[in-house]
């Protein structure tokens, strides 16, 4: 099998039984289409300076500017879509909510926790003021738990 | 297309370098113009000096400026098609010295040779050669 060759000229494909095959002198080898081809490359033309040859119109970028173009149009565009944990309706909601209302959620929540904290206290301070809760040495909570703030 | 008068390069190392054709040696179709494979007589025109050493040696091979030699054609300027359809093409016309057995006359060869010459009959120069145009493909 015989396989496409590239024109050493014009950058041109040669295909089977096509063109003509040249060993210079040095036994380099050069392939070309047709005869002008040859013809141009026998006269020490330079393809870079005969408009229509593949390595000219590489060099002055003819033919690829609309690829060029294409890609550049493409741009990253900003999409809202939920995450794990929270869905697009509760991201919305909690974006649309104002400073002035989410000042008095907090407030609620803080109030709330406040008041469950009274109770849980009240709850724990009967049964634990009659054993010996004032008398025992001073042990932080977290020493107690063995956490890391016993040191 | 060589006919007489034609000068070739001379690519072995048989001490030639430039050989003057004086005879193309008959094959049913030449038509007394000779191509890469086709066998001469030439006239050695320019060869390498031959120092005192090589010319006290026996089996030294002495070619020298004005010898008659028989030669075979190894490159062609004018194209050539090959079966395949390509048509190759080379810079110079160049030979290869024989003997009269039809024997190398050098050792060596230093330069492209044309593949067509297998096809002739030649392997030996084709083996000997650094390059072969177009490239041999083997069965493999």
């Amino acid at each position: 099998m015989q396989k496409v060759e590239i024109d050493s000229f014009s950058g041109y494909r040669i295909y089977p039984s096509k063109g003509k095959l040249f060993v210079r002198g040095d036994s380099k080898v050069f392939r070309f289409a047709s005869s002008k081809n040859a013809s141009l490359f026998l006269q020490r033309k330079n393809p870079r300076k005969i408009a229509w040859t593949q390595l000219y119109r590489r060099m002055h970028k003819k033919g690829i500017t609309e690829e060029v173009a294409k890609k550049r149009s493409r741009r990253t565009i900003k999409h809202q879509r939920g995450i794990v944990g929270a869905d697009l309706a509760t991201i919305a909601a909690r974006r649309n909510q104002t400073a002035a209302e989410r000042q008095k959620q907090r407030l609620a929540a803080i109030s709330k926790a406040k008041s469950e904290k009274k109770e849980k206290e009240a709850k724990k301070a009967k049964p634990a003021t009659r054993p010996s809760a004032p008398t025992g040495p001073k042990v932080s909570k977290q020493q107690m738990k063995g956490g890391k703030g016993g040191r | 297309m060589i006919g007489l008068k034609s000068t070739l390069n001379v690519i072995d190392n048989s001490g030639a370098l430039l050989v003057e054709c004086v005879n193309i040696l008959k094959q049913k179709v030449n038509n007394g113009w000779g191509g890469v494979g086709d066998e001469i007589v030439c006239v050695v025109k320019r060869a390498r000096p031959v120092s005192a050493a090589a010319q006290n040696s026996v089996t030294a091979v002495k070619v020298r400026k004005g010898d008659v030699r028989r030669a075979v054609i190894v490159r062609t300027r004018k194209s050539i098609q090959r079966p395949d359809g390509r048509i190759i093409r080379f810079d110079d016309n160049a030979a290869v010295l024989l003997n009269n057995k039809r024997e190398m006359l050098g050792t060596r060869i230093g330069g492209v040779v044309s593949a067509d010459l297998r096809m002739k009959g030649w392997g030996k120069i084709v083996s000997l050669a650094p390059k072969t145009y177009p490239e041999l493909r083997l069965n493999a």
